[in-house]
């Protein structure tokens, strides 16, 4: 009975022991999870900031408002700032990488895309990778706390905002757009014009001179005609169609199509950002201005390049002279053709009838 | 008289045979057998039936035989008498063949540019290296095509055989006639062919044409080539006019080669494979005479007419 008794006790002292440690231990070394509330209690305030080394403030201010609206309200802060272990929490945090949840695969809910493989080969996930700050992630067009849907018009990538989030960083480009045809319109909040994306993407940006470029001088063409080709369209803004075509027929565009790598395609005369009616002053197609624009690759170009017709379609009366030039031709050929193809069926004719007699 | 003469000949020729036959049939009935005077003549009531059955056959081989023996002596015989003139020079075939090589560089590179829509072209670029590589032999053709018509235009202005034969090439009113006749003539109205000289009306017509067209090809193609320096002096449409000019006329002499030329060089039953002078430089008499017949007649005279030394040694 002793030596029962005694065991006991000895293993009730251990077991007081662990037990006294282990809630130590847990107090010191284990954290339950963070709140949000933990984070609202100082993020929300509009004034909470962070004075660098260098003098410059950053703003802590997270808008939770809109946080609790976006795609990413049923989450958890610290579900993406997962350096995050206590409060307070050190300065900088390191930057969220969103492919924490988003790839393909994925059981988080996020969308079965694997966009990251596209980014990482754009010159942004190029950039990105080597290191340079400027370089843009996920972050700096989707938004971190903002983050919704494109149809959204609190999206920072919903058509109507597309120029300003490309804007922060592409100014002077910005600017430009702002002030052409495509941007004028889409203050007014035309739907057909395009944006920054229409023409060059999302996360496939390349450099122009790249074939595999949506921008890439081969393709420019096809992507203008997505427009301005399609007759739905262009009908709403009485903008002819017929351009496109007859681009494809001149010499420029049949070289383009076949490898040549320095001919004119339609931004080359147009212009990329900078696209006006031609009665502006400012349009690259200007009368004014045709010697300068054709001047970048003709050396020399006069007013001559003014004088004469452009996108000319040889069997319509609008061309002009052209018009006349090809009728001519046309008639030419058929009735020389003609007889000459007669006078060879004659001949046959005559020599099969003779060799039967 | 020449059927006599034939029937003796068949006659001579079934003799011969059916000898041959005879002893061939006898042989092969009686090899390896002893053969009796009872049997002998058994067998030859055998072999005179066998003879004259096959003789027929046998006769209307040799005579096909005989036949086609005295068509080829008599094309040889033909081949060896047969006289033939001069009709292109070597300096004008080596012409033509530059010329030739020439136009075919030009229509091969240029035809896909035309015509960029269609399959071959699809296949035609990438096969020749892109239209960086295809431009630069377009423009080795037409260096080739400028080069040989300055030096027929020198060739016509400075050679007494070119001179000749540039007046021998000028259209006549004779060539109209010429025309209305052959047309009769083939529609059957009349029958009677035109009698023409050297250059028919079809010649004179092939040789014209290609000043027309080198007209608006070499100088509808230097203003595009040069492009940058034709618009230093014309305005735009003047190029513009070039482009389609260079495009229309190119498909019109191709078709006149490849239809109107590849007929009356190749294609014409007269002439079919070929028409030999433009590598041999001569044309037969017989041709001659069928198609060139006023110029075969000024060649006989010619040569009847005596010579002035001649004529001074009678004397």
């Amino acid at each position: 009975m002793d030596k029962i008794i005694k065991s006991l006790i000895c293993f009730c002292r251990i077991f007081l022991l662990l037990f006294v440690l282990s809630i130590w231990g847990g107090n010191n070394f284990c954290q339950a999870q963070l709140e949000n509330q933990d984070c609202i209690k100082c993020h929300s305030k509009p004034d909470f900031k962070k004075v660098l080394p260098s003098g410059e403030s950053k703003s802590l201010y997270v808008d939770f408002s809109l946080f609790y609206r976006s795609v990413h309200k049923k989450e958890l802060c610290v579900y993406c700032h997962n350096d995050v272990k206590k409060i307070p929490h050190p300065f900088p945090l390191s930057k969220v990488d969103c492919r924490r949840c988003h790839y393909k695969g994925n059981l988080a809910g996020a969308p079965d895309l694997d966009i990251y493989a596209e980014y990482v080969q754009s010159v942004h996930g190029m950039d990105f990778a080597f290191g340079d700050p400027k370089a843009p992630s996920c972050q700096d067009c989707h938004g971190s706390h903002n983050i919704f849907p494109p149809s959204d018009t609190l999206s920072r990538i919903n058509k109507v905002n597309v120029p300003e989030t490309c804007g922060k960083c592409h100014i002077t480009i910005y600017n430009v757009y702002n002030l052409s045809i495509h941007g004028k319109g889409l203050q007014q909040r035309i739907r057909d014009v395009p944006v920054c994306n229409d023409c060059h993407e999302e996360h496939n940006i390349r450099k122009h001179t790249d074939p595999k470029s949506p921008v890439f001088l081969a393709k420019v063409s096809s992507i203008c005609a997505r427009c301005h080709g399609n007759m739905a369209i262009m009908k709403k803004y009485g903008i002819p169609t017929e351009p496109v075509e007859t681009y494809k027929e001149s010499f420029h565009g049949v070289a383009a199509k076949f490898g040549a790598k320095t001919v004119a395609d339609c931004n080359s005369c147009h212009g990329s950002h900078d696209i006006f009616p031609q009665k502006d002053p400012r349009s690259s197609i200007n009368l004014k201005n045709i010697p300068t624009t054709c001047g970048k690759c003709h050396p020399g170009a006069s007013e001559n390049f003014a004088k004469g017709k452009i996108h000319i379609n040889p069997a319509k009366p609008e061309a002009g002279i052209i018009y006349y030039v090809s009728r001519f031709f046309k008639y030419l050929t058929l009735s020389v053709m003609l007889a000459l193809i007669i006078y060879i069926i004659l001949d046959l004719r005559k020599k099969f009838k003779t060799r039967k007699t | 008289m020449p059927e006599n003469k034939d029937q003796d000949q068949k006659s001579q020729i079934r003799e011969k045979l059916k000898k041959e036959l005879e002893k061939e049939i006898y042989e092969e009935l009686t090899f390896g057998v002893e053969i009796t005077p009872e049997m002998e003549e058994k067998i030859k009531g055998t072999v005179s039936k066998k003879v004259s059955e096959e003789l027929k056959k046998r006769m209307k081989e040799e005579l096909k035989r005989i036949s086609e023996r005295k068509k080829r002596e008599e094309i040889e015989r033909k081949k060896e008498k047969e006289v033939f003139y001069p009709r292109i020079s070597l300096n004008q075939r080596v012409q033509h063949i530059i010329l030739m090589i020439s136009v075919i560089i030009l229509i091969v590179t240029g035809l896909p540019i035309k015509f960029h829509e269609s399959a071959w072209a699809k296949i035609f670029f990438p096969a020749l290296g892109g239209i960086g590589t295809v431009r630069l032999l377009h423009r080795i053709g037409a260096v080739g095509l400028i080069g040989i018509a300055l030096y027929h235009l020198l060739y016509l202005a400075f050679s007494k055989e070119g001179r000749e034969t540039f007046r021998e090439l000028l259209p006549r009113p004779k060539d109209l006639k010429d025309v209305w006749m052959m047309v009769n003539f083939l529609l059957g109205r009349k029958n009677e062919k035109p009698k023409m000289g050297k250059f028919t009306y079809i010649e004179k017509f092939d040789y014209w044409a290609v000043y027309w067209g080198m007209v608006i090809m070499v100088g509808s193609g230097l203003i595009l080539w040069f492009v940058n320096y034709a618009l230093k002096i014309f305005p735009k449409f003047v190029a513009d006019i070039a482009t389609e000019a260079h495009s229309d006329e190119a498909l019109l002499a191709t078709l006149a080669i490849i239809i109107w030329h590849l007929y009356n060089a190749h294609l014409n039953p007269d002439k079919f494979p070929m028409n030999k002078s433009w590598l041999s430089g001569k044309i037969s008499e017989e041709e001659m005479k069928k198609e060139h017949y006023l110029e075969w007649e000024k060649i006989q005279k010619e040569q009847r007419k005596p010579s002035p030394s001649e004529g001074e040694e009678k004397i």
